[in-house]
C-alpha cells in the first residue's frame, strides 16, 4: 500500500494527561474499551482516506524528553501538526496550554496545523474544565478544539482525521512547502516523480508493502 | 493497516475471557502450532502477538500468574523465531509495536525484570531488520527510544554486559544518528541521552572507551557537512530565492548545538574531554575559525575546506550564545581573541600547523566493529594550540603582545561598514557573544570585551576596538548610508558593555565627544524629516514604542537566518524593517527616527542621566478608575454615553488639563466622583454627528478601560454639545 502523502505528528501535554493513550487507540482499534484497561504506546502509524487519497500517519510521542532541551526543539521542526492534550479532570493541564503553545510557536514552522484536545471525557463527574473553556481557549489562538477519551475512543478517530484534513488543506492551497520534508510532509513513492515511470506493483521495497 | 478484522476475531474468541491465563495458555498453544511463518497463518500470528500484550499488561496490574506462565514458557523465543524467518513488514512491525506495548506500559519491576532477564531483548535489537522499509525503521527506534526511558542503575546491566563488554542498544542506534529521517534522528539523540544520564561507571568507561571517539568524530564531520551545505546556499542565494531551504539549514545547526551543550551539560568528564577535543580540533578551529582568514592569507594551506567569512561568523556567534561549558568556550574564545600567526613574518610556520576540516578516517559502523579499543584524541592543532594551553603566564604574554593576533584582527576589520554592514552584524554578535559568555573567565575578556577590572590601570579599554564601534554610529547618522538599524543597536549595546563599568562611563573625552557629534548629527537628520512629514508626531510616538517593545535579543536575532543573506532593502523579502534598509520616504523617515533614539538613549546612558521626556505620553497618567476625585471646581457635562453594542450609561463629561474623564457620582460624597474612564485628549478623534446636533462620537486608540470605537455622547442640548467638542 503505498500513500499520497505522510503527515508526521507530534503529540504534546502535560504528563499523565493520555497522550500514549489517545496514540494506541488511533493506531490499533483493537485495545477497545472493554476492560478496564487503557494502554499507551510512544509511536505508531495508520492510514487514512481524504479526498480518495491515500494518507500515512506517523505519530510521534514527545513524552520524556523534557529534560533535554535540543529534542522538543527538533520535534517540533519535523511534524507537520500537533495534538497538544489536556486532561479535563486536571485543571493544572489545561492551565500550562499557554506555555506548550508558546513552545510549539516558538520552535515548529508557522504552517504547524495545532489541534487542542481535552482528554478524558468519560470523566464527566469529575470534570474540572469546562467545555466552553477549551472552545475559547481554542478560539482566541486559533486552534481546532475536540474533547475525547481515550477510554471509549470518544472522538479520537475525528481528532486526528480533522488534522489531517486541515493539513491536506493547506496543501492544496499552497501554503506548505511539500518538497521541503522538514516541514513533516513526505510525498508518497506513487507521487514523486522520479518514480512515476514505474509500473505498479515494481516497487516491492516501498514503505508498507507488507503482505497486508 | 491495523484495521483487518480477521475472521476470528470476534468469532472463535466470544466466548473466552480475552483476560485470563487460560488465554494466554490458548495463545501459547497458537505459537507453537505456527512456529513457520507462512503466507497462511501471517493475519493469526498477528493477533496472537497483540493479544499477547494486551494480556500481559493486564496480568501486570492484576494477576501474576500470567507473567510467570510467559517467562516459564519462554515466550519471547517465539518472538525470535519469528524474526528469524524473514517475516515481512507486516509481521515484524506487530511484533516491534507489541514489544513496544509492553515495556511501556509494565509498571512492577519485577516483570521489567523478569522480561528482560534472558538476553532476548538484546538479540531482538541485534536483528537485522529491513530498515529500507521506513515503517520497520521508525517501529524499530521507538522501540529502542523506549527501551532507553527504562534505563536506571539496575535495568543497565540488563544491556550494557560487563564480561562481553557489548551495549547494543547503544551501539545499534547510534548507528542511525545521520539517518535521511529527521524523526529518527531526534530518538537516537534521545536515546543517547538517556543513556548517558544513567551515569554507571563502568558503562560510561565502556562508552568513553569503545564507542565516543567513532561517535563523535563522524558526528563532528556531519555537522560540518550540513555547515558547508548552509555555505552553499548563502553563496548562490543572492535574489533571496531559497529562504526556507537556508532557515531550516540555520536551524539544523541550532539543534546540533543544543543537542552537543545537553551531552556537556550532563557534565560527564570523560565524554566532555573526547566531545571537546573533536569539536575544537575538527570542526570549529579548522572550519569555523579558519575560515575568518583571507582564502589566499599565507596561514591556510591550499585546498583546504572553508566557508564564507560572514558565515562562520555567525556560526561562532551561535555557538557563543548556546554554549557556556567551560573547556570549550574558554579554549575557543582563547584562540579567538589571542590567536597570533606565532610569528608575524613567518606564517607558515601556522600553516603547518593548521588544523583541516577532513573526514574521519572510518565510518561509524567500520570503527565500531574493529575490536581494539580507541583512545586516541583528535588534538592535531599540535604546537599552535597546545602552546596556548600549555603556556604559563609570560610566555602567553610575549606571544599575545609581539605577534598580531590574526583572527581578531580580522573580527575588528570587518566592523568597517563604509561599503555596507553585511559582516559588521556578524562580527558585532561574535564579539557580543563572547562577551557575556559566562564559561569565559574574565581574565580572558578584561580590557577587551569587559571593562579593565583594574581603574589604575590605563587605558580602561580597547582604544581601537572603541573607535571602530564609534565609526559605525557615526556613520549611522549620515544621510543614505548602509548601516541597518539593527546592526546601529546591536553597536551600541556592545559599546555600553565595553565602556560602562558599574554605569559609569569610562569614555574618554575624545570619544565622548564623538558620540555626542554622531547625535547633533542625528538630530539634523531628524529635522529634514520633521517639517516634511505631517503625521510626524504620530511617527514619532510609535517609533518610540516599537523600540520599548522589542529590545534588541541577540539570540533571536541569530535565529534568523535571513540576516545571512546580503543587506536588502525591500520590505517584499518579508524581512523585518530593522534587519533591513528602508525603503521610500516614509521608510527614511521612520530610520532617522529611530537612529535619533537609539542614539539619544547611548547618550542618556553615558552620562547616567534619567529619561525624563520620553515617551511623549505617558498614558500612565491617566487618571485610574478607582481613584475618588473632587470635583467641586470643574466643569461638569451631564450626558449619556451609548456604545457600539448599544449600552446606555449615563455620565459626567469632565475635562481636566490634558485628558478627559467619564465620572459617577461617589455616593454619599457630595461633589466627589469616580471616573470610570479616562483617556489623554490627544488620543481622541471626535466627529460631530450631522443628523443630531446634540451628539458627538468619540473614539479612542486607548483609554484606561480600552480602546474606545465610534462611541456615541448626547448631551443635554445642542449649546452644551457644542461646548463639549471645543474642549
Ligand atoms: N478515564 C480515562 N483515563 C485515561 C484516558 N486516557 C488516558 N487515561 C489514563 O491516564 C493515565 C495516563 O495516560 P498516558 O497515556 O500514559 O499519559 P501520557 O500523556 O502519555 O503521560 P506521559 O507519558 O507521562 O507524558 C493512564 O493511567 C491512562 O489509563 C481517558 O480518556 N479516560
Ligand atoms: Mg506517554
Amino acid at each position: 500500500m503505498s500513500y499520497a502523502y505522510l503527515f508526521k505528528y507530534i503529540i504534546i501535554g502535560d504528563t499523565g494527561v493520555g497522550k500514549s493513550c489517545l496514540l494506541l487507540q488511533f493506531t490499533d482499534k483493537r485495545f477497545q474499551p472493554v476492560h478496564d484497561l487503557t494502554i499507551g504506546v510512544e509511536f505508531g502509524a495508520r492510514m487514512i482516506t481524504i479526498d480518495n487519497k491515500l494518507i500515512k500517519l506517523q505519530i510521534w510521542d514527545t513524552a520524556g524528553q523534557e529534560a533535554f532541551r535540543s529534542i522538543t526543539r527538533s520535534y517540533y521542526r519535523g511534524a507537520a501538526g500537533a495534538l497538544l492534550v489536556y486532561d479535563i479532570t486536571r485543571r493544572e493541564t489545561f492551565n500550562h496550554l499557554t506555555t506548550w503553545l508558546e513552545d510549539a510557536r516558538q520552535h515548529s514552522n508557522s504552517n504547524m496545523v495545532i489541534m487542542l484536545i481535552g482528554n478524558k471525557s468519560d470523566l464527566e463527574s469529575r470534570r474540572e474544565v469546562k467545555k466552553e473553556e477549551g472552545d475559547a481557549f481554542a478560539r482566541e489562538h486559533g486552534l481546532i478544539f475536540m474533547e475525547t477519551s481515550a477510554r471509549t475512543a470518544a472522538n479520537v478517530e475525528e481528532a486526528f482525521i480533522n488534522t489531517a484534513k486541515e493539513i491536506y488543506e493547506k496543501i492544496q492551497e499552497g501554503v506548505f512547502d511539500i518538497n521541503n520534508e522538514a516541514n513533516g510532509i513526505k510525498i508518497g513513492p506513487q507521487h514523486s516523480p522520479s518514480n512515476a515511470s514505474l509500473p505498479p506493483g515494481s516497487q516491492s521495497s516501498s514503505p508498507s508493502s507488507g503482505c497486508c | 493497516m491495523f484495521r483487518s478484522r480477521s475472521w476470528f476475531g470476534g468469532g472463535l474468541w466470544r466466548n473466552k475471557n480475552p483476560h485470563s491465563l487460560e488465554h494466554l495458555k490458548y495463545l501459547h498453544n497458537v505459537l507453537s502450532k505456527n512456529q513457520i511463518v507462512s503466507e497462511n497463518n501471517r493475519g493469526l500470528l498477528v493477533e496472537t502477538l497483540r493479544s499477547i500484550a494486551e494480556i500481559l499488561i493486564w496480568g501486570d496490574q492484576n494477576d501474576s500468574s500470567v507473567f510467570d506462565f510467559f517467562l516459564e514458557k519462554n515466550m519471547l523465543s517465539f518472538f525470535l523465531n519469528i524474526l528469524k524467518q524473514k517475516c515481512g513488514s507486516y509481521v515484524c512491525v506487530q511484533l516491534l509495536q507489541t514489544l513496544n506495548i509492553l515495556f511501556e506500559n509494565i509498571r512492577s519491576e519485577t516483570s521489567l525484570y523478569y522480561l528482560l532477564s534472558n538476553n532476548h531483548v538484546n538479540l531482538i535489537i541485534v536483528h537485522k531488520f529491513d530498515f529500507s522499509d521506513e515503517e520497520v525503521m521508525a517501529y524499530y527506534i521507538s522501540f529502542l527510544k523506549t527501551l532507553s526511558l527504562k534505563l536506571n542503575g539496575h535495568t543497565i546491566h540488563f544491556f550494557y554486559n560487563d564480561n562481553t563488554n557489548d551495549f547494543p542498544l547503544y551501539t545499534e542506534a547510534i548507528k542511525f544518528f545521520k539517518h535521511p529521517e529527521s524523526m529518527v534522528r531526534i530518538a537516537v539523540r534521545t536515546l543517547t541521552l538517556n543513556v548517558y544520564r544513567v551515569q554507571d561507571a563502568s558503562m560510561l568507561r565502556f562508552i568513553r572507551n569503545k564507542t565516543a571517539v567513532p561517535y563523535f568524530s563522524n558526528l563532528v564531520w556531519f555537522i560540518g557537512n550540513h555547515v558547508l551545505e548552509l555555505d552553499t546556499c548563502v553563496r548562490n542565494d543572492a535574489d533571496h530565492q531559497s529562504q526556507t531551504r537556508l532557515s531550516d539549514l540555520v536551524a539544523e545547526h541550532l539543534d546540533h548545538l543544543h543537542y552537543l551543550t545537553d551531552i556537556l551539560n550532563l557534565n560527564i568528564e570523560a565524554l566532555n574531554d573526547v566531545l571537546i577535543d573533536h569539536l575544537l580540533n575538527k570542526l570549529f578551529v579548522p572550519l569555523y575559525i579558519f575560515s575568518l582568514l583571507p582564502p589566499h592569507s599565507n596561514a591556510i594551506k591550499e585546498g583546504n575546506t572553508r566557508v564564507s567569512s560572514v558565515v562562520s561568523l555567525f556560526l561562532l556567534s551561535q555557538v557563543f550564545l548556546i554554549s557556556r561549558q567551560q573547556p570549550l568556550v574558554q579554549d575557543l574564545a582563547h584562540i579567538i581573541l589571542r590567536g597570533t600567526s606565532v610569528n608575524g613574518e613567518n606564517s607558515s610556520v601556522l600553516a603547518q600547523a593548521a588544523p583541516v576540516f577532513v573526514a574521519p578516517t572510518k565510518t561509524l559502523e567500520e570503527s565500531l566493529d574493529c575490536d581494539h579499543v580507541l583512545t586516541s584524541g583528535a588534538g592535531n592543532l599540535g604546537f599552535y594550540y597546545n602552546n596556548l594551553n600549555i603556556t604559563d603566564e609570560e610566555k602567553e604574554q610575549m606571544l599575545a603582545q609581539e605577534a598580531p593576533k590574526i583572527f581578531l584582527d580580522v573580527i575588528v576589520n570587518s566592523l568597517d561598514c563604509t561599503e555596507n554592514d553585511y559582516s559588521a552584524l556578524f562580527a558585532l554578535c561574535l564579539l557580543y557573544a563572547i562577551s557575556h559568555n559566562a564559561g569565559i573567565s574574565p581574565d580572558l575578556l578584561d580590557g577587551l570585551l569587559i571593562p579593565s577590572s583594574n581603574p589604575e590601570q590605563k587605558p580602561r579599554y580597547t582604544s581601537w576596538l572603541v573607535q571602530k564601534l564609534i565609526n559605525i554610529i557615526t556613520l549611522s547618522c549620515q544621510l543614505g548610508c548602509k548601516v541597518r538599524l539593527v546592526t546601529l543597536e546591536l553597536t551600541i549595546s556592545l559599546l555600553l558593555r565595553l565602556t560602562l563599568k558599574d554605569r559609569v562611563s569610562l569614555l574618554t573625552d575624545a570619544h565622548l565627544a564623538a558620540v555626542l557629534a554622531a547625535r547633533e548629527e542625528s538630530t539634523s537628520l531628524l529635522r529634514n524629516y520633521y517639517k516634511r512629514e505631517d503625521i510626524f508626531g504620530d511617527m514619532f510616538e510609535s517609533e518610540d514604542e516599537e523600540l520599548r517593545k522589542k529590545p534588541l535579543n541577540v539570540e533571536w536575532l541569530m535565529m534568523d537566518s535571513n540576516i545571512l543573506l546580503p543587506p536588502t532593502g525591500t520590505p517584499l523579502t518579508g524581512i523585518e524593517f530593522n534587519k533591513r534598509l528602508p525603503c521610500g520616504e516614509v521608510e527614511r523617515a521612520r530610520r532617522a527616527i529611530r537612529v535619533f533614539l537609539l542614539v539619544r538613549d547611548l547618550c542618556l546612558k553615558l552620562s547616567g542621566e534619567k529619561e525624563t521626556q520620553l515617551p511623549l505620553t505617558n498614558r500612565n497618567d491617566c487618571v485610574q478608575s478607582n481613584a475618588v476625585l473632587d470635583l467641586t471646581n470643574s466643569d461638569l457635562l451631564s450626558c449619556n454615553v451609548i456604545g457600539p453594542d448599544g449600552v446606555r450609561n449615563h455620565r459626567f463629561l469632565v475635562v481636566e488639563s490634558n485628558q478627559i474623564m467619564l465620572v459617577v457620582p461617589v455616593p454619599g460624597q457630595l461633589g466627589f466622583g469616580q471616573p470610570t474612564l479616562s483617556a489623554l485628549l490627544h488620543d481622541l478623534d471626535v466627529t460631530a454627528d450631522k443628523q443630531d446636533v446634540k451628539s458627538l462620537y468619540i473614539s479612542a486608540k486607548y483609554t484606561t478601560a480600552g480602546p474606545m470605537v465610534n462611541t456615541r455622547f448626547i448631551f443635554d442640548d445642542s449649546i452644551r454639545c457644542m461646548a463639549a467638542q471645543q474642549r
